[in-house]
């Protein structure tokens, strides 16, 4: 197996850290030369629409990042086609070239990458006797 | 009383949830991820659009700017943060986290 990762992004973006963390990682393994696919969704579309401003939040635009990573040889962004339609999104309306692919599609890109880093995963509660609870921001 | 949602209707059942309790004629306020129901051509449009007969819905400007949704559906109204605090003076909050 060769050094193929899917990052899967399924959460939106502004809304919780894993947007900007999942493109934190894409900059920190892109250096070492990996073979890198991008992997949205549910809502994990919403991070690669076009147009975002969150000046008024006082964060940083995460949509605008996501074409600068061809820079750094991450150009394979595969979109679910049935989370598009269900947000009346179109492969126009992103901010990257994307392949908008199947369920099945994506199963067999997971499958193949050997390697999937999750940005969604539900993380445990600190200091409330350790019941299992999905973190929010 | 005002009702207030803040995750995806596609990610959670938060907006359901909120339309089945909130009575009629309740105010409800979509901010951060809630927005997202705010936008048009979505799957979630036809359950805002009958949730407009019953109630006030508010989409708060900051939250559509920073993600990108400029397609807002009709009958939504669309607030800046003074808007929101005007909201939160007077009404009490449910916050639907």
């Amino acid at each position: 197996m060769g050094n193929q990762v899917a990052v899967l992004m399924r959460k939106a973006p502004y809304g919780s850290v894993y947007t900007a963390e999942g493109f934190r990682t894409l900059m920190g393994i892109a250096v070492f030369e990996m073979d890198i696919r991008v992997v949205c969704v549910d809502d994990g579309v919403y991070a690669l629409v076009k147009g975002q401003n969150p000046t008024k939040l006082d964060m940083k635009p995460l949509g605008d990042g996501f074409p600068a990573l061809a820079e750094f040889g991450v150009k394979d962004f595969y979109v679910h086609d049935q989370a598009l339609t269900e947000r009346g999104l179109t492969v126009d309306d992103l901010v990257v070239p994307v392949q908008a692919v199947s369920s099945a599609q994506i199963a067999q890109i997971l499958q193949e990458s050997g390697k999937v880093l999750p940005f969604y995963l539900p993380l445990p509660r600190l200091g409330r006797g350790g019941e299992k609870s999905c973190y929010t921001l | 009383m005002l009702y207030t949602v803040n995750k995806s209707p596609f990610s959670t059942n938060h907006l359901d949830s909120v339309l089945q309790i909130a009575p009629a004629g309740a105010p409800i306020l979509l901010y951060e991820d809630g927005i997202y129901a705010a936008a048009r051509g979505t799957q979630a449009a036809t359950l805002v659009q009958s949730a407009l007969a019953n109630h006030p819905i508010y989409a708060l400007q900051a939250d559509l700017e920073a993600r990108g949704i400029t397609a807002v559906l009709e009958g939504i109204q669309v607030i800046n943060y003074d808007g929101f605090v005007q909201l939160v003076e007077e009404h009490d909050v449910a916050p639907w986290l």
